[in-house]
């Protein structure tokens, strides 16, 4: 029966096998999809205004519970430039790490702009860091039409 | 009945995560094979990153439908001319993009938007860059790179 269990963790950890991905764009998919997606969502989803009928309405946090969400987000994008430019999944020497680590310093502007509950500032790192997120995937990953 | 349920855990978190990090590619989210017009007026606009939104409610003879618009960085859009102030709610515009893949419209429709146009008629493009979008000769710098 551990067996089993044990066959079915593997199958959990190798899932993205069966999805024509390899070994290596599994990694990267699982950090993009479980660390940096989510963290950089916490920044985007903090900044910016909607704009209806009734007025316009600023998403800035409202409250230290907001503004933490924030950090921890920043704290996990600047971190996890560590992650991506590890040797095994850098994919090349020099340009992945300084993708890598221009998240890095995406994480900490983020970072410093929480901390001092700077929502215009928070929202110019936020366009900053989808720059950056398209460079690489634009070098690494999307094929164009 | 434990093995089964890890089975069913492991399937669904597996296609959940493929989901997820396929957000950013055009070819994920939106059909290159849906061009559409969509002509109506502009009722809330999202100025968020990475993406605005603009939704365009739609009058026909079946009724009202909104429309999700999505377009490219604020920062973007405001280089090109599209501002707080000329997209306010109210105006009338024309936005031509591609339909989301469903092309259900469920639960709301989505599509992303290439570039639209002012009751003035001048024309701007609102798009994303470098995000595999079909080379359909909206994007400024798409023409550049060529």
């Amino acid at each position: 029966m551990r067996k089993l269990g044990f066959f079915f963790i593997l199958l959990c950890l190798s899932w993205q096998g069966f999805t024509k991905e390899t070994e290596e764009h599994s990694e990267i998919h699982d950090l993009m999809a479980y660390l940096l997606n989510p963290a950089a969502e916490a920044i985007w989803d903090s900044a910016g205004y909607v704009i209806t009928e009734e007025g316009e309405f600023n998403l800035e946090p409202t409250d230290q519970e907001g503004w933490d969400k924030v950090k921890h987000g920043a704290k996990v994008i600047s971190e996890s430039s560590y992650l991506l430019s590890m040797p095994s999944r850098a994919v090349d020497d020099a340009q992945w790490v300084a993708l890598s680590m221009a998240l890095k310093r995406m994480g900490e502007r983020a970072f410093e702009a929480a901390e001092n509950e700077d929502s215009e500032e928070l929202f110019k790192v936020g366009a900053d860091l989808y720059q950056v997120c398209v460079a690489c995937h634009q070098t690494y990953w999307i094929k164009e039409e | 009945m434990k093995i089964i349920l890890r089975i069913i855990f492991c399937l669904f978190f597996g296609a959940f995560a493929f989901q997820i990090y396929a957000h950013h590619a055009f070819t994920a989210e939106f059909d290159p094979n849906a061009p559409i017009n969509i002509t109506g007026k502009v009722v809330k606009v999202e100025w968020i990153n990475p993406h605005a939104w603009v939704h365009v409610e739609v009058e026909d003879e079946s009724g009202k439908t909104v429309w999700m618009v999505e377009g490219g960085t604020p920062n973007t859009l405001i280089r090109n001319g599209i501002t707080k102030k000329t997209l306010l709610p109210g105006t009338i515009i024309i936005v031509r993009g591609y339909q989301s893949k469903g092309r259900l419209c469920l639960p709301i429709c989505i599509a992303n938007g290439r570039d639209v146009t002012f009751p003035d008629g001048s024309k701007v493009f609102m798009g994303s860059s470098g995000t595999g979008a079909p080379r359909d000769g909206t994007d400024p710098r798409e023409l550049k790179r060529e």
